[in-house]
């Protein structure tokens, strides 16, 4: 499985927690409750998208670590 | 006349919300309105922490609130307060984790910004073939013939529903208005269209759940399948396209119009780069004169903030209008100003509830901000009296009078 960076842009997320639901095994909230990455290999490459792709605000990217590729979005 | 101030209703809250409540943002931050029986909360920072802690404070106000509306309904019309009251605590937005995780997770990807943002080239053409008809007449009411039939076209669209239906939909909508008016009467129309929109809904789910199209109704009937949505949750949920998507629409339009035909400098800059300007504009409308300007909450615990105490079972009204304005929040707030990026407005409010049209309401008022710019550049307001539905919710012009 490769591995990915996931960033989460603080100045879009609004905490509507969809990445929370769908991959609970990567995502959390911090005390401002907006989502932070806390195991980037928490859970399947797909579901990782499908979180970024639910994000309402698009507030998350996924890289391909080892080439930089945009994954999303 | 004695004036209270507590009146949420006088004419001059109405017309200027934000004089109003910009005051109580400064003064009295977390303010019990003793007319109404409610907290009002109009900080941003308090905004904020009050929509993503759902835990602490509940969405379900309909169903769980048991004061009488405000303000009063005719005494008569209480058996119909409870009809809607019924039909309401099925709404997605009244329900609460985990039911309301569950709900939002089946219907979710249908508006996701991937999802709605192939709906641009619909929307831009819908504007363009409005924008058709009143182009040769000079001028336009533009809540009549731009910001009110557009989201009616698109949610018919959306319903899967023939182009026919469109001005069927448009009566019902009109009825639906009333849910956020003051009008004493209110609850007669109201409840007319609700009745209405849920006999009109109801054969087309059965069909769908048969044979599922690429529409909303499809999706809300496949939940239904798996037992996520109830029959008449199915219906309630039909009928919030319309209460959610209609009134709201119309007044991002509106009222973007007039803020920046109000500032002829802004407007020059947006007739110059339409297409650029158009989503920083956007966000720009939304901020200054948002189309809705209060939603409500009710308590699920004792809460402490600013020294006062929120108990259990209060009525909480939050001001997305006076946040917007927070000098703690926005620079220089009262100036309308296209280049303000980032714009981390709350129109959309924010948390687990955040606004799930908030892709399609920016793609449409993008669209229409654009192609007025660039069909209309020498358009002008065409009155200085410009009156407000009597809501407390939504920020509603009566009417937007322009010439070109």
């Amino acid at each position: 499985m490769r591995r990915l960076t996931i960033t989460v842009d603080h100045q879009r997320c609004v905490g509507n927690a969809q990445c929370l639901n769908l991959a609970p095994g990567v995502f959390r909230h911090n005390d401002a409750v907006q989502s932070e990455v806390f195991d980037p290999t928490g859970a399947p490459e797909a579901v990782i998208l499908k979180a970024a792709r639910f994000c309402p605000t698009s507030a998350i990217r996924v890289v391909d670590a080892t080439t930089g590729d945009v994954l999303f979005p | 006349m004695t004036h209270d101030p507590d009146d949420l209703f006088a004419p001059a809250v109405i017309a200027d919300p934000y004089e109003y409540f910009g005051r109580l943002r400064e003064t009295d931050p977390l303010h019990w309105n003793e007319r109404s029986q409610l907290w009002i909360i109009t900080r941003y920072e308090d905004l904020v922490w009050l929509v993503r802690h759902h835990e602490l404070f509940s969405s379900a106000v309909i169903g769980s609130d048991q004061r009488p509306p405000y303000p009063p309904i005719d005494p008569e019309d209480r058996g119909l307060f409870d009809e809607v009251r019924h039909f309401r605590s099925d709404q997605l937005v009244e329900q609460d984790r985990p039911a309301h995780t569950t709900m939002r997770g089946a219907v979710h990807e249908y508006f996701t910004p991937t999802a709605m943002e192939s709906w641009r080239p619909f929307v831009r053409q819908a504007v363009a073939e409005l924008l058709d008809g009143v182009a040769p007449k000079g001028g336009m009411d533009v809540l009549q013939s731009l910001a009110a039939p557009l989201p009616v076209r698109i949610i018919t669209h959306m319903m899967g529903v023939p182009n026919e239906d469109r001005e069927l939909l448009r009566q019902l909508a009109d009825k639906l208005l009333y849910i956020n008016r003051g009008e004493p009467y209110r609850m007669k129309p109201l409840m007319e269209g609700i009745r209405e929109m849920m006999a009109y809904v109801e054969p087309k789910v059965g069909r769908r759940a048969e044979h599922p199209e690429n529409d909303f109704i499809s999706v809300l009937a496949a939940a239904e399948k798996e037992g996520i949505f109830t029959r008449h949750q199915v219906l309630v949920n039909s009928a919030l396209l319309l209460f959610a998507g209609h009134e709201t629409t119309m007044n991002l339009i509106c009222n973007g119009t007039l803020a920046l035909l109000r500032h002829p400098d802004q407007w020059a800059k947006l007739c110059a780069d339409p297409e650029g300007l158009t989503r920083l504009a956007t966000e720009e409308c939304l901020r200054f004169d948002p189309p809705v300007k209060s939603t409500q909450r009710i308590a699920a615990a004792d809460v402490e903030r600013h020294g006062k105490l929120i108990r259990k079972g209060d009525r909480i009204r939050w001001f997305m209008a006076a946040a917007n304005r927070d000098p703690r929040a926005f620079a220089e707030p009262d100036r309308f100003d296209l280049s303000r990026s980032p714009n981390p407005h709350v129109s959309f409010g924010s948390g687990v509830h955040y606004c799930l049209g908030a892709t399609l309401a920016r793609v449409e008022g993008q669209e229409v901000f654009r192609a007025l710019a660039e069909r209309f550049p020498t358009m002008r307001l065409t009155t200085d009296r410009l009156e407000y539905q009597p809501s407390i919710q939504f920020r509603s012009l009566k009417s937007l009078p322009v010439s070109w």
